[in-house]
C-alpha cells in the first residue's frame, strides 16, 4: 500500500463525459389519490469528467444510489438529462439503449448478493458477452480467463461458484463482470462497504490500477468519507435528494463550507489525540423524502440556521428550544389519527396530543421566553391538542421561519476552482457559515 | 481463503467439450452404459411401449385440441384435414407399439406366467411358471419387477453420480448440496421410494398383475381361461367374462378375498370387485391413468405458475395486479363443480376418448389449479427480483425473458417443486372423488380409476368383502403422504433453514 497517503491524482482530460442536467427521480405520486411522491433525487446538477473519479458521498436515504442507478439506466428519471458522450440516455430505448448499456456498467454494494450462486463465476463474467452476442464463443472464454487474471483472480476459478469465494473475491468477481464489455464508465455503489477493512485496500488498489490501465470514469457511491478522500478527484455531498456541496476533493475536506458538510466531516475520527475539532452533533434524524421542508432540505437540523430578523435578540438556549419543539411536532404531524381518534376531534374530546404541554414544559422550564415567543408557542400548543398539528406546523413556520425555511437556496460558487455549495449563508447579506458555526461550538 | 493470485499454469482451458472429455477417461462411462445397457435390453419392448402409449395419448390430445380450435376460428375443412392427419400418425404409432410390445421381456407375463390351472384336486400346476403356485409365480414376478424398477432407478442416479465424479468440469455446484441433504432426509427418501413404487405400477402395470387389463376388464368375453373343475373332475374351459361372473365379492357367501383363489384357479391378491373383476389388475390399469392425468395436470399448472409468477414479480406493478385478478377469479370458482359441468357439457365430445376422458380431466386440473402454486412462487420469486444480480443483468442489458431463467428460476424451481409434489396429492383425491361419485364423472368406465372401486365396494366395508374399498383407499393415501413426504424432503433439502417445519410451511396440498 505505498500510495495509501499519495492520493494517485489522476490525469483528467478535462472533457465532460456524464452531464446531468436538473435531475428529479421520484418515486410513486402519480395517480389522483396516491400520496405525494418520495423525492429520492431532487434536481441534481453535475459533470462527471472524463478519467476522472467522481464521488458521491451523504448519509442513507439521502438518494446517492438512487442517483447511481439513474446514471446507468437502472432506474427512469422523472425529469431532467442525463447526456452522456453528447447523447441523453435518459431518452434511449430499445437496441439503442443495450447498445449503450455496454458503455456504462455497474459494481455492487453487497457482493454476496450481486451475483447468481447457481451460475459459476466463468458463466457469471461471461453473461455481459453473451448477451452482446460478443465474437465467437472461445474468444469469449477467453476472454472472461483474461479478465479473471486481470482483477487477481485464477483461469481454474472459471467453474468454481461463488459460494467458494471470500468477500473480497467476490467482489473481484463483480468488478471482473463489470469490465467484460469494455465499459468507459463504471457506478461503484459502495464497492468495498461490506468487506473487511484490510480487503477494502487491496480493492481500492485493484480499482485504481483498473482505471490506470483501462481510461476508466467512476462515479463512486460511499458514506466513508475517508475513502472517497482517498480515490476521488472531485466529490459532492448529498442531503435527502440535493447536492449539498460539490468541488475538488482534497480543498473540499480542507475547507468545507456548506453547514452540512462541516457537520459531516467533523465526524471523522481522527487518530491524533491533540487535535481537538469540535464535533457538531446534528439534532434530529433527516425529514422525510416524501414531505421535505419547504426551504433548504437541511433547515430543520441545520446549526446554521438563519434566524429571521424580528427574533434577533431571543437568547440562543431559547431559540434551539423553539427549533427543537418545531421538530417535535413536525413528527407529530406524520402520525395519522385512528378512527376513534378522528370521531373525538370532531366531538371536541381529542386527548390524544395533551402530552405536548409536558414537552413544552420540558423545553422551556429554566430558559427566559420573551413574551412575544410565549405567545405563539401557546397558540401552537393549543392547535396541537386540538388534533392540528400541522396547522401548528404551518403557524410556527409562518412565525418563526426565516429564510431558510421559506425559500430554496441557491447554489453559490465557494472557490476560485468552481466549488460550490448550496446554503443561504453564503449571499453577503447574511454571516459567514464558519463564523457562526465556531459561535455554536464555542457555546456548546 | 486467500485472496492473493499466483498463476497456475497447469490449467488447460475450459474449451474441452464434454465428448473431448469422455474420450479422455472413457472408462467409468463405458461401464456404466454397458449395465444400463443390460437393463434396457431385458426390458426394452416395455419401455418402448410405455412411451409410446403417452405419445399416443399426446399427439391425440395435441393434435385435437388444434383441430377443435381451427375448425372454430377458420374452417371445418381444416378440422377434417387435420383429423385425417391425425388418423395417420396414431395408426403408424399404433403399429409400432405392438411390434414393440410384441418384443420378448425378460420380466413379462410369458417369461413368467402365473395363470395356470390344477391337474388335480389338490394336483400339480401346468402351464405356470415351473409348475409353481400361481401366487408364487405372480409374486416372483412382481418381487423381479420392482427389484428391476429400483435398480434401474439407482443405475440412472450412479449415471449422475458418474458424470460429476469424472466428467463434471466444476468439482461442486450448490445443486450437489441440495441431492447429498435430500439423501440424508429419511421421510423424503422414503417419499421418494413411494413414488417410484407407484411409477413402477403405472410404468409395468400390464405385466404386474395377475392378468391384463384387456382380458379381465375391458373384453372378458373375448378370452379364455382353463381351470381344473371339481365337478368334472378334469380341465375345463370358460370365457373369463363366465368366470368372472362367478366369482364376484358381495359380502359374506360370495366372496373372494386378498391372496386368495377362485373357483376358477385364478389367483387374486387383492381378491375381487363387486362384478368378480381381478382388484389388482384394476388398481395397476388405475395407476397408469392416475399418474398420466397427474403428471400432466401438475405440468401444465407448474408451467404456468412458474412462468406467471416470474413476469408478476419481474414487471409487478400492473401486471401482478393482472395476474392476482384472473388468478383469484379461477380460485372463487369451485374446481369440483367446475369439473362436474365441464363434464357434462362436453358429454359425447371426442375429447373425453381421450386417455379415456382423463385428458380433458387433466387439463382442467392444470387450467384451474395454477393460481396456488403460482401464490407459492411469487412470494420467492419476489425475493429473488430484489437481488442484486438481478439488477446487473439489466444493468448490462440482458433480455427480461433471459433473466427471468437464469436468475429467477433456480431460485423458484425448488419451490415449485415443494408445492407440485404437495398439490399432486390433492389432485388424486380430486379425481378419485369424481371416479367416485361416478354418473359419467372422472374417468369413463370400464377403464380402471381407484375412486371408482371404492366406490363399488362402499356397500361392503362391514362385509367380509372390505378389501374392495379398503385397498384402493389406503393406496391413495399411501400416494398422498409419498408426494407430500417427498415434497417435505425437497423444502428441507432446498432450504435446509426452514427444517423441522415449523407447521406453517407445509401448508400445501389438500383436497378438491
Amino acid at each position: 500500500m505505498s500510495n495509501a497517503i499519495e492520493r494517485k491524482q489522476t490525469a483528467a482530460s478535462g472533457e465532460t463525459l456524464v452531464d446531468v442536467q436538473d435531475l428529479k427521480k421520484y418515486y410513486g405520486g402519480n395517480g389522483f389519490f396516491a400520496p405525494p411522491p418520495v423525492k429520492a433525487v431532487d434536481t441534481v446538477n453535475f459533470e462527471i469528467k472524463r478519467g476522472e473519479t467522481f464521488g458521491l458521498v451523504g448519509e442513507s436515504g439521502s438518494g446517492k444510489s438512487t442517483l447511481g442507478r439513474t446514471l446507468v439506466r437502472l432506474e427512469q428519471a422523472t425529469d431532467g438529462s442525463v447526456s452522456f458522450d453528447g447523447t441523453d440516455i435518459t431518452e434511449l430505448s430499445g437496441s439503442e439503449l443495450k447498445k449503450w448499456r455496454s458503455n456504462a456498467q455497474m459494481v455492487f454494494q453487497d457482493p454476496e448478493s450481486s451475483l447468481n450462486d447457481r451460475m459459476t463465476v466463468g458463466e457469471i463474467i461471461r453473461e455481459p458477452l453473451d448477451a452482446h452476442g460478443w465474437k465467437t464463443k472461445s474468444e469469449r472464454r477467453e476472454r472472461v480467463t483474461e479478465l479473471l487474471s486481470e482483477v487477481g483472480l485464477r483461469e481454474e476459478h472459471y467453474f468454481r461458484y461463488p459460494h467458494q469465494f471470500s468477500g473480497g473475491q467476490r467482489q473481484r468477481i463483480g468488478i471482473a463482470r463489470a469490465l467484460a464489455l469494455e465499459p468507459e464508465f463504471i457506478v461503484l455503489d459502495e464497492p468495498v462497504s461490506a468487506l473487511d477493512v484490510s480487503v477494502q485496500a487491496k480493492i481500492i488498489t485493484l480499482l485504481e490500477d483498473l482505471q490506470e490501465e483501462f481510461d476508466l470514469t467512476y462515479l463512486f457511491i460511499a458514506h466513508d468519507l475517508s475513502v472517497v478522500r482517498h480515490i476521488c478527484d472531485r466529490v459532492a455531498v448529498m442531503y435527502l435528494g440535493k447536492i449539498m456541496e460539490i468541488g475538488d476533493t482534497e480543498e473540499l475536506y480542507e475547507d468545507p463550507q456548506n453547514p452540512y458538510t462541516q457537520a459531516l466531516l467533523s465526524a471523522i475520527p481522527r487518530p491524533d489525540p491533540t487535535v481537538t475539532i469540535d464535533r457538531i452533533t446534528l439534532p434530529g434524524t433527516p425529514p422525510s423524502p416524501r414531505d421535505p421542508p419547504q426551504g433548504c432540505q437541511f433547515s430543520t437540523r441545520c446549526p446554521a440556521k438563519i434566524r429571521p430578523e424580528a427574533y434577533a435578540d431571543v437568547p440562543d438556549e431559547t431559540w434551539d428550544a423553539v427549533e427543537q419543539l418545531r421538530e417535535v411536532i413536525r413528527e407529530r404531524s406524520r402520525m395519522s389519527l385512528s378512527a376513534t381518534d378522528q370521531m373525538r376531534k370532531r366531538l371536541g374530546r381529542f386527548s390524544r396530543f395533551d402530552d405536548i404541554d409536558e414537552t413544552v414544559e420540558d423545553l422551556f422550564e429554566e430558559l427566559s421566553v420573551p413574551q412575544a415567543v410565549q405567545d405563539h408557542v401557546q397558540h401552537a400548543v393549543e392547535l396541537v391538542k386540538d388534533g392540528e398539528p400541522e396547522e401548528a406546523r404551518t403557524y410556527l413556520r409562518d412565525e418563526f421561519g426565516g429564510v431558510c425555511d421559506t425559500t430554496r437556496p441557491d447554489h453559490h460558487q465557494v472557490s476560485a476552482s468552481g466549488r460550490e455549495s448550496y446554503c443561504h449563508r453564503h449571499d453577503a447579506e447574511y454571516d459567514d457559515v464558519t463564523a457562526v458555526l465556531s459561535k455554536y461550538s464555542d457555546g456548546a | 481463503m486467500s485472496d492473493t493470485n499466483t498463476p497456475n499454469d497447469s490449467y488447460d482451458g475450459d474449451q474441452s467439450s464434454l465428448t473431448s472429455r469422455l474420450a479422455a477417461n472413457p472408462r467409468p462411462a463405458l461401464r456404466w452404459a454397458a449395465v444400463a445397457a443390460v437393463l434396457l435390453v431385458l426390458e426394452f419392448g416395455a419401455f418402448i411401449g410405455g412411451t409410446l402409449t403417452v405419445l399416443h395419448a399426446l399427439v391425440l390430445g395435441v393434435t385435437g385440441l388444434i383441430a377443435a380450435m381451427l375448425g372454430l376460428t377458420i374452417s371445418k375443412g381444416i378440422e377434417t384435414s387435420i383429423n385425417e392427419v391425425q388418423a395417420s400418425i396414431l395408426s403408424q404409432i399404433d403399429s409400432v407399439r405392438s411390434t414393440a410390445e410384441g418384443i420378448p421381456t425378460l420380466l413379462s407375463r410369458e417369461t413368467i406366467p402365473n395363470q395356470g390351472h390344477r391337474l388335480g384336486p389338490d394336483g400339480p400346476w401346468a402351464e405356470t411358471f415351473m409348475g409353481l403356485e400361481p401366487r408364487l409365480a405372480w409374486l416372483l414376478r412382481v418381487t423381479l419387477i420392482v427389484v428391476y424398477a429400483f435398480v434401474v432407478a439407482y443405475w440412472l442416479f450412479r449415471g449422475w453420480d458418474i458424470f460429476r465424479i469424472y466428467y463434471r468440469q466444476a468439482d461442486w455446484t450448490p445443486t450437489d448440496d441440495i441431492i447429498n441433504r435430500l439423501r440424508s432426509h429419511r421421510w423424503g427418501v422414503f417419499g421418494v421410494l413411494i413414488i417410484l413404487l407407484f411409477l413402477t405400477m403405472a410404468l409395468f402395470g400390464p405385466a404386474l398383475g395377475p392378468t391384463t387389463v384387456e382380458a379381465n376388464i375391458q373384453s372378458p368375453y373375448g378370452h379364455y381361461v382353463e381351470y381344473y373343475s371339481n365337478e368334472t373332475g378334469q380341465v375345463e374351459n370358460v370365457t373369463v367374462g363366465n368366470a368372472n361372473f362367478n366369482s364376484k365379492s358381495k359380502g359374506a357367501g360370495t366372496n373372494v378375498g386378498p391372496m386368495s383363489y377362485d373357483s376358477f384357479d385364478r389367483f387374486h391378491p387383492f381378491g375381487t370387485l363387486t362384478n368378480g373383476r381381478d382388484l389388482f389388475t384394476f388398481m395397476m390399469g388405475g395407476a397408469r391413468t392416475t399418474i398420466t392425468v397427474v403428471g400432466i395436470a401438475i405440468g401444465m399448472s407448474a408451467g404456468i405458475a412458474a412462468a406467471l409468477g416470474m413476469i408478476s414479480a419481474f414487471y409487478s406493478g400492473t401486471v401482478d395486479l393482472g395476474v392476482l385478478t384472473v388468478a383469484d377469479g379461477i380460485t372463487s370458482v369451485p374446481q369440483l363443480l367446475l369439473l362436474i359441468m365441464v363434464s357434462a357439457v362436453f358429454a359425447g365430445h371426442w375429447i373425453t376418448n381421450v386417455l379415456n376422458g382423463g385428458f380433458l380431466l387433466a387439463i382442467l386440473f392444470g387450467l384451474t389449479g395454477w393460481p396456488g402454486l403460482w401464490r407459492a412462487v411469487r412470494g420467492p420469486a419476489l425475493q429473488v427480483a430484489q437481488e442484486e444480480w438481478v439488477d446487473a443483468a439489466e444493468s448490462f442489458g440482458q433480455r427480461p425473458a433471459l433473466i427471468m431463467w437464469k436468475h429467477m428460476f433456480p431460485y423458484v424451481v425448488g419451490y415449485l417443486l415443494v408445492y407440485a409434489s404437495m398439490s399432486a396429492g390433492g389432485i388424486i383425491i380430486a379425481m378419485s372423488a369424481l371416479s367416485f361419485l361416478g354418473n359419467g364423472l372422472g374417468v369413463t368406465a370400464p377403464t380402471p380409476a381407484w375412486g371408482r372401486a371404492i366406490d363399488l365396494g362402499q356397500n361392503y366395508v362391514s362385509t367380509p368383502s372390505w378389501h374392495i374399498s379398503l385397498i384402493p383407499g389406503l393406496m391413495i393415501v399411501a400416494l398422498v403422504t409419498g408426494a407430500n413426504a417427498l415434497g417435505d424432503g425437497l423444502r428441507d433439502a432446498i432450504d435446509p433453514e426452514t427444517e423441522s417445519g415449523s407447521g406453517e410451511q407445509t401448508a400445501a396440498g389438500g383436497g378438491a
